[in-house]
């Protein structure tokens, strides 16, 4: 009995050791091109800076007041601070020796020519499905046409056991999906539309909720989990489908709009998501955005829209300027009403819209907060220039009073979400004077 | 000078209205600009930031976006034999300061002249007789015709975003509108502003005298609006804070909410702030410019930038200043009637009558700086001169701009100043009193002018220019002429009582108190050299590449705000510039 | 002001601090209490000497009394709000034109030319008027009975304390000052509890009534001040 259960275990533990060591040291496979392009393919001219656009490479790979593309740039994660690398075509410090074999590797399947793995601070999971032409105008984009710069890697400083080079290679064996893309959809502006917000544009990198493994739930809008909102720095990103959809009931020329400006006549774009209108949507031509916007268009068919109306007891209460209503109101009159008026309704592509936002009705209280103690900034864009700014009240109130008006507001109108504690608000007041 | 900088096609001296307008235009052409603006930077966050602005000590009575007497001022005199002495506090009219200039503070009243405004002496002479103009009046006409103008107006308001409603569309009367103005051809951007009780009170009653009240037009948005370059403004919210303060909300129309943004996108546009201009440098033959000389403060050191334009685009006032300082035309002289730098400036005629009402709460906090109600029945095109012997006209208004109360509570006469009495007034009356104001014209005078003081010297040992003005016959005639039109107005509303104030017989230009920050002429256009600074297109008679933007062009105060006429103005110049100078630079007239 | 900076934040990864683009992070500034201020009585001037210091708070008294309705300039603390004033750019005539040469005794009607700043002018106006006060009725200003300060300063209203032509613009200023006092902003000192805004039914900074323009209605809510206090 003994010796066949040592057997049994000896031969079990060999049969570990050598996938060990097989997942340790075999490289990984490398996902080759899903299209075949012909011999004498040539990337279009402008192809490869508007294909950096679609997959805004400079939001990681630039550094803040750092050399485009040189890296450097912190992210930070719940598993510690990953350094982005230098992808100008520096021979010695860059991606200047890449072959296209090895760029479309480091986007499909995040491995380096050397077999090291990239960590998926880089949305592979989601480049993956870029285009082969897609692809070979980032690899030209990226080799004549940046400046190359030397600088060397910083070394990331992760958490034991997120620095075992194995582990990655685990986690993407459960994580990763099927490389390239197909669409679900005939219609050639939908089928686009897909295309980029499932490939380059990877919006599910931060609007798909994340599972256990820190993996994306979903990677395909076939999935319904795909886009039903995520969290980004401690911020909501809000649905873009289903219950709370952050643009249900909007048209198309809205979700255009909001791309191309920032702004449209219910929302602002504010937070994370301002950094990707600067460098990456509002660079997006007049047809990619009316593709997206076709394809979250069939995200949310059958979206109710909003009596716009009725006059709600908030509003009611609001304008009798009642001197006995409650504190929550009354913050409201004194601080917001100048811009965000009674009705909650704001002015179209100038104030947000309050009632019915998905910032003020968020799960996480994040951002309202964020909004209210800090105020924020709309970037300049070629569609609108104008910088319009929300000025800060967190000198103003105290950390009661902000978590009153925040409750407030998100129970006011036909706004219903859970009330927002003082504690919270303390906590991100001493968080961001730590920034 | 400490240095020479790299030439640019062109300088903009100052960058509030007519500068960022100009600075659009030319940008577009591609040319290389700098522009100079002496003050500081302003944005709306964070120098008009909510509810910070919302400070009347310190911006409507300490008067904090304006320009300070310590850093730029004048004297003032009201006749040739008086010793002008130096304007050391604000009072009369207060000069804005900075990016944004007047722009970011005033109240947004936005007019067009009347047709005959422009042509005020042809007009006078062929209907009156030459016999008309008294001696010593030197009106003239302007060089440009109003319906030459009529599209710029059009792209001003459409640019600034204009709420109204227009009473004359190409010939056709509009209900509701000022069936009186000027043809337009199109209806105002934006609908009416929502009026307080006061003018709905005034248009009753107007129209039950058989008048023709209308809204009147406001640089105040009644909605959101988007203009030609993308800019936004929001609807105005009412705030009671609007002359004196920038804007909260993006409600009011500025360079800051109108165009700058956009003109920061393009890559051949450059300014620096804190850049005085001290004077615009000529050539050895005088024909030409060869830039300007500005005191840079950062650096602290006198810098020449060399440019092949030169647009001065600076407050009226300064406009008139630099060219004096620079010897941009002969000075004029009130004995000799000779020259043409500083001939002509004018100022604006106002007058009002307050009525008190126990029973009506005006809620004067909840105001615009534009909203209100206007007649126009007394203008200036529908006045018999020969009949009543005067020249001049005025529009009538009903409108409460704020409740500030540091700025004057006003009390029945008889009401103490201070002590128990006031003290009871002020509780009794705040809220409950309103005002039917006239503004008017103001023509032009052979005394009335702008030269350099013989004594007092600016920071920079530049000699401060001298202002000569007094008010005249002419004018107090035309108010006393309002004020019989509007009391009886006023008595048919059936206030608890009521009060004047109108210039009199004799009276004498105070400059303590507010009056109006209309100061226009002094760098006058015109069709004859001999006559006018400036010519048609605002060029320099004697310096084909200096244009002189603003209200200095106007040769005799129009009955409204300039600021309309100052846009049209602009764009028409830089059209010509554009399209006609710089192709082939030269004498355009 | 220096353009503003708008700070771009790391490009966090899953969680993490907060992000936006911060345009501040200034804390809270705790708002002054009532009960925290100094009684008026033992304020220590930064400019005025005790005795000027007397001498403002007795004028103001009269200038705008307690009893009645409404609040006085004593429960208001403009002796306060004129002390700081004095002591700051208004004092010191920072924004004014003070080159000479001076000629105080130009028409009043061409505005200030006296060589002193309202600070100064405060010094030797208060001197020079409660040695008048003196002379006239028999002690200085503040001693004096409250029909007998009425009468001095009805006296210097209508010019006929004999003043220097440098102190012309003494009672002006006083009187000016006494109304900024009462209803400015409380951060400068004055207007204590917003008590002058509550009298005369003035909303204060809360500068948004689109909804009540036309509305020929009483007011009904108090103010609120620029820190967020409300009345």
């Amino acid at each position: 009995m003994m010796t066949w259960l040592l057997r049994f275990f000896l031969v079990a533990a060999v049969i570990v050791a050598v996938a060990f060591a097989a997942f340790l040291f075999v490289p990984v496979q490398r996902t080759p091109a899903q299209t075949a392009l012909a011999i004498d393919y040539a990337v279009p001219e402008g192809a490869g800076e508007y294909a950096m656009r679609l997959a805004d490479c400079s939001a990681c790979h630039t550094a803040e007041n750092g050399k485009p593309f040189a890296g450097g740039r912190a992210i930070i994660s719940p598993v510690g601070t990953i350094y982005s690398s230098n992808i100008t075509p520096d021979v010695a410090t860059g991606i200047g020796a890449y072959t296209l074999d090895d760029f479309r590797a480091a986007l499909y399947d995040g491995v380096r020519p050397d077999g090291t793995h990239i960590y998926p601070a880089m949305p592979y999971e989601n480049y993956r499905k870029i285009s082969e032409q897609d692809i070979r105008a980032l690899y030209q984009y990226f080799h004549d046409q940046v400046q190359p710069v030397t600088v060397e890697r910083r070394e990331s400083d992760l958490a034991f056991p997120f620095n075992l080079a194995w582990a990655l290679r685990a986690w993407k064996w459960v994580a990763l999906g099927d490389p390239g893309f197909s669409a679900s959809s005939a219609d050639p502006v939908q089928a686009r539309g897909e295309y980029i917000v499932e490939g380059p544009g990877h919006c599910g990198a931060c609007h798909t909720p994340r599972n256990a493994l820190m993996a994306e739930a979903a990677l395909t809008g076939a999935d319904a989990k795909f886009l039903s909102g995520g969290l980004i720095a401690g911020w909501t990103a809000p649905p873009l489908r289903g219950e709370g959809s952050a643009v249900a009931g909007w048209s198309p020329d809205d979700i255009k709009l909001i791309l191309a400006s920032g702004r449209n006549a219910h929302a602002a774009i504010n937070g994370e998501m301002q950094l990707v209108v600067r460098d990456s949507t509002q660079h997006m031509t007049d047809d990619d955005l009316t593709a997206i916007a076709a394809y979250l268009g069939t995200l949310n068919q059958g979206a109710p829209t909003r009596d716009e109306e009725a006059p709600t007891e908030t509003e009611t209460l609001l304008i009798s300027a009642d001197p006995s209503m409650d504190l929550g109101p009354r913050l409201y009159l004194d601080n917001c009403n100048a811009c965000h008026f009674a009705t909650g309704r704001g002015a179209d592509e100038v104030f947000p819209e309050l009632d019915g936002s998905s910032l003020v009705t968020a799960e996480s209280p994040t951002g309202l907060i964020s909004m209210i103690l800090h105020g924020a900034a709309l970037p300049s864009t070629a569609e609108r220039p104008a910088r319009l700014r929300m000025p800060d009240f967190g000198y103003r109130l105290s950390d009661d009073e902000v978590a009153t008006l925040a409750t407030f507001l998100r129970q006011a109108w036909t706004n219903k979400a859970d009330l927002v504690s003082a504690s919270a608000v303390a906590d991100l007041r001493k968080a961001a004077q730590a920034d | 000078m400490a240095r020479t900088d790299p030439k640019k096609d062109v300088v903009i001296i100052g960058l509030g209205w007519t500068g960022a307008i100009l600075g659009m235009e030319l940008a577009q052409e591609g040319l290389e600009i700098l522009a100079l603006e002496r003050g500081p930077d302003r944005e709306t966050v964070p120098d008009f930031q909510y509810p910070k602005v919302i400070d009347e000590l310190k911006y409507g009575i300490r008067l904090g976006f304006m320009q300070k007497p310590r850093n730029s001022t004048l004297t003032i005199r009201r006749t040739l034999t008086e010793e002008a002495q130096p304007y050391r506090r604000l009072g009369s009219f207060l000069p804005g300061d900075g990016v944004g200039g007047a722009g970011i503070h005033w109240n947004g009243q936005t007019w067009r002249p009347m047709q005959i405004e422009l042509r005020l002496k042809s007009y006078v002479e062929e209907t009156f007789g030459p016999a008309t103009i008294p001696d010593g009046m030197t009106i003239q006409d302007w060089g440009v015709s109003y319906d030459e103008l009529e599209p710029y107006f059009d792209r001003f308001e459409y640019m600034a975003g204009i709420s109204g409603k227009a009473g004359n569309i190409k010939g056709e009367i509009q209900e509701g509108g000022n069936p009186f103005e000027s043809p337009r051809s199109r209806e105002y951007p934006m609908p009416p502003m929502k009026q307080g009780v006061d003018a709905q009170m005034f248009a009753k009653a107007a129209s039950a005298m058989g008048l023709h009240p209308f809204p009147r037009p406001a640089a105040n948005a009644s909605v959101a609006y988007t203009n030609e370059y993308g800019m936004q403004l929001g609807p105005c919210n009412y705030c009671g804070f609007c002359e004196r303060y920038g804007c909260i909300n993006y409600s009011k129309s500025s360079p800051q909410t109108c165009i700058l943004d956009a003109l920061r996108r393009m890559p051949n546009f450059s300014y620096k702030v804190n850049s005085e201009v001290l004077k615009i440098d000529l050539a050895e033959d005088g024909k030409t410019a060869t830039g300007v000389t500005y005191f840079d403060a950062a650096a602290q050191e006198e810098v020449f930038q060399p440019a092949d334009l030169v647009i001065v685009a600076a407050y009226a006032l300064h406009n008139v200043h630099l060219m004096l300082l620079s010897g941009i035309g002969e000075p004029w002289d009130p004995a000799q009637q000779t020259g043409t730098t500083g001939k002509n400036y004018a100022y604006q005629m106002n007058g009002s009558t307050r009525m008190f009402f126990k029973d009506v709460a005006f809620n004067p906090f909840a105001g615009a700086g534009a909203n209100g109600i206007s007649i126009d029945d007394y203008a200036i095109s529908r006045i018999d001169f020969a009949k009543e012997g005067f020249i001049g006209g005025s529009y009538i208004t009903a409108g409460i701009s704020n409740g500030q109360p540091i700025r004057g509570i006003a009390l029945p006469e008889g009401t103490p100043s201070w002590g128990a009495g006031w003290k009871q007034g002020i509780g009794d009356w705040y809220g409950h009193s309103m005002s039917i104001g006239s503004h008017g014209s103001n023509m032009a005078y052979r005394d009335c002018y702008l030269d350099l003081d013989p004594t007092y010297k600016d920071r920079h040992g530049r000699a401060l220019m001298r202002m000569t003005f007094n008010w005249k016959p002419n004018d107090i005639k035309m108010t006393q002429f309002m004020r019989a039109r509007i009391e009886p107005i006023a008595e048919a509303m059936q206030p608890d009582s009521w009060q004047s104030s109108y210039k009199s017989d004799g009276a004498q230009y105070d400059v303590r108190p507010y009056q109006t920050t209309h100061n226009v002429g002094g760098a006058i256009m015109g069709e004859d050299p001999k006559t006018s600074a400036l010519n048609r297109y605002l060029q320099v008679w004697g310096q084909h590449n200096v244009f002189v933007m603003g209200a200095s062009a106007f040769p005799q105060n129009i009955q409204t705000n300039p600021t309309g006429t100052v846009g049209a103005l602009a764009y028409w110049a830089a059209e010509a510039i554009r399209k006609d100078y710089l192709p082939n630079p030269r004498p355009l007239m | 002001m220096p353009p503003f900076q708008i700070y771009t934040t790391r490009r966090s990864f899953l969680a993490g601090t907060a992000a936006g683009a911060a345009l501040s992070v200034m804390a809270f500034r705790a708002r002054a209490q009532a009960a925290q201020e100094v009684p008026l009585a033992e304020y220590q001037p930064e400019y005025l000497s005790a005795i000027e210091y007397a001498f403002v708070m007795a004028a103001t008294a009269r200038l705008i009394p307690s009893d009645g309705d409404g609040p006085g300039a004593l429960e208001t603390r403009v002796p306060v709000f004129i002390d700081r004033e004095l002591a700051g750019d208004f004092g010191t005539a920072a924004d004014l034109y003070m080159e000479g040469p001076f000629n105080p005794e130009a028409d009043p009607t061409l505005g200030t030319q006296s060589p002193l700043t309202p600070a100064g002018i405060y010094r030797e106006g208060i001197a020079a008027f409660d040695k008048w006060c003196l002379d006239t009725h028999g002690s200085g200003f503040a001693d004096l009975d409250a029909a007998r300060q009425d009468a001095s300063l009805t006296s210097l209203s209508d010019d006929e304390v004999p003043l220097d032509p440098t102190l012309r613009e003494f009672w002006a200023l006083l009187l000016q000052n006494a109304k900024e006092g009462y209803f400015s902003d409380p951060q400068y000192g004055g207007n204590a509890g917003m008590e002058a805004w509550v009298y005369i039914g003035f909303p204060g900074a809360r500068a948004n009534f689109y909804e009540w323009v036309g509305k020929d209605e009483a007011y009904p809510l108090g103010p609120v001040d620029i820190a967020g206090e409300r009345a």
